[in-house]
């Protein structure tokens, strides 16, 4: 295959395949997040779920741009869908990174993909930033959840090394969700030709 | 029968430019689900919640729009109601059947009519016509398109699933996620490369503009709805000056 840079039809299409499973299970994982205790839970399920989808879309991968452009999108769909503006920027800066770090490996070493997706699930820790930038401001749009679920939220997140924990967290999840989504690629994906 | 969530061109009622609808959804993200504003909007929200219910009317979808309409009255009439009165875990469990519900519900909602209403060519379009980069509309595009098809396969292998016993509380729940991903995800995998052919015979992976005969514009109605969906924007300034 001619190896060019430029992104054709049939990548921006795999993009928004891959995109779309994946904003499907974030969705599933999301309605957790209003039982109080599981709200930082979602740094881990997610990244660990996640996995799966994108080690395929990985296998998809040839260009640069791909991976960035994924998780723009996957930012933008959390903005819509009422996280703040914070993953979108996350979006574009960690998705950079992840396609720079997927690139060293040329986007087939497997240990260089395993560590961009856990780079990329930092995307999902943009959505606790608000909570731990503006605390105050936060809870102040969720008042309709009422106080219970507030203060219930506050204990949990108001402890400050909660950030830095929870930053790791999503790194080490990414890391383990990318082992099980190469481990389930192996299984699965390669035997039936698909990967 | 027409599938779910698939565009119904045939009879839509009154036709809102694409755009719009986007811009109407994004207020609904902003200020129902993301609950911008605060306190100064309270009592408009509920109003501006009647806007899906309106815009189904319109696209002559009677009936989603009276249970719509029955589902989001009841969920905040007990929200508003009952919130203040009730304390500790019967608090908690209307918190998050009714709270849920009314904030999320709309814009759901919205979004369903948006993807039920609008054709893909037309989404395509309208991103054209708002000189958004192909690197961003033809993924969007293709992601709107796709929704209705995980969704679709999801259910079938749910079934499938449940013959074998792989279920919460099955005999085999340990495989559940496992033998549920992996199914969806080889057939979005097949899915995709008839996509792709698809896309090919379509002119979406040329280099040179790919033209449209899709006709989209402003009209009458968008206008109005442009004007409803400013309101909150507005409030919101006005208040921020007082």
């Amino acid at each position: 295959m001619k190896n060019d840079a430029k992104l054709k039809g049939k990548d921006l299409i795999n993009i928004g395949i891959y995109a779309a499973i994946y904003c499907v299970i974030m969705t599933a994982i999301a309605m957790l997040g209003f039982i109080p205790i599981m709200m930082p839970l979602l740094c881990v399920l997610v990244p660990l779920l996640g996995g799966i989808p994108m080690m395929l879309f990985m296998t998809k991968v040839s260009k640069f741009g791909m991976v960035t452009i994924y998780s723009i999108i996957v930012g933008l769909f959390l903005w819509i869908t009422g996280m703040g503006y914070w993953p979108f920027i996350f979006g574009i800066v960690f998705g950079f990174l992840a396609d720079l770090i997927a690139k060293s490996g040329s986007y087939k070493s497997s240990r260089k993909t395993i560590l961009s997706y856990a780079v990329f699930c930092l995307v999902v820790f943009g959505n606790f930033i608000p909570l731990f930038i503006n605390a105050e401001k936060y809870f102040e749009t969720r008042q309709s959840f009422g106080d219970e679920y507030i203060t219930s939220l506050s204990s949990i997140m108001s402890h400050t090394w909660l950030a830095p924990v929870l930053c790791v967290a999503t790194l080490v999840c990414g890391l383990i969700g990318g082992f099980i989504g190469r481990a389930v690629l192996k299984k699965h994906f390669e035997k039936a030709g698909i990967a | 029968m027409q599938a779910v969530l698939q565009a119904d061109v045939g009879h839509r009622g009154v036709v809102l430019d694409p755009r719009t609808k986007i811009f109407l959804l994004f207020t609904i993200a902003l200020f129902v689900l993301g609950g911008a504003g605060g306190d100064l909007l309270d009592r408009y929200v509920a109003c501006f919640c009647m806007l899906p219910f309106v815009l189904f009317l319109l696209a002559k979808k009677w009936k989603r729009a009276c249970i719509y309409l029955v589902i989001y009255l009841a969920a905040y009439g007990s929200f508003v109601y009952f919130g203040p009165r009730t304390t500790g875990i019967a608090n908690f469990l209307l918190l998050a059947v009714c709270g849920i519900l009314s904030r999320f519900l709309p814009s759901i909602m919205l979004g369903q009519y948006l993807i039920e209403t609008t054709t893909v060519s037309e989404f395509h379009a309208a991103m054209n016509r708002m000189h958004v980069t192909e690197k961003i509309s033809i993924p969007l595009s293709v992601m709107f398109r796709f929704f209705p098809t995980v969704a679709e396969e999801f259910a079938s292998i749910n079934a499938a699933m449940r013959m074998r016993d792989i279920r919460f509380g099955g005999k085999n729940a340990a495989k559940m996620i496992e033998y549920r991903m992996i199914p969806l995800m080889v057939c979005s995998a097949k899915i995709g490369e008839e996509l792709n052919a698809a896309a090919l015979t379509r002119g979406l992976a040329g280099d040179v503009r790919r033209t449209d005969i899709c006709e989209i514009g402003f009209h009458l109605q968008d206008l109005i709805f442009f004007v409803l969906g400013l309101i909150p924007y507005v409030v919101c300034v006005v208040g921020l000056f007082q």
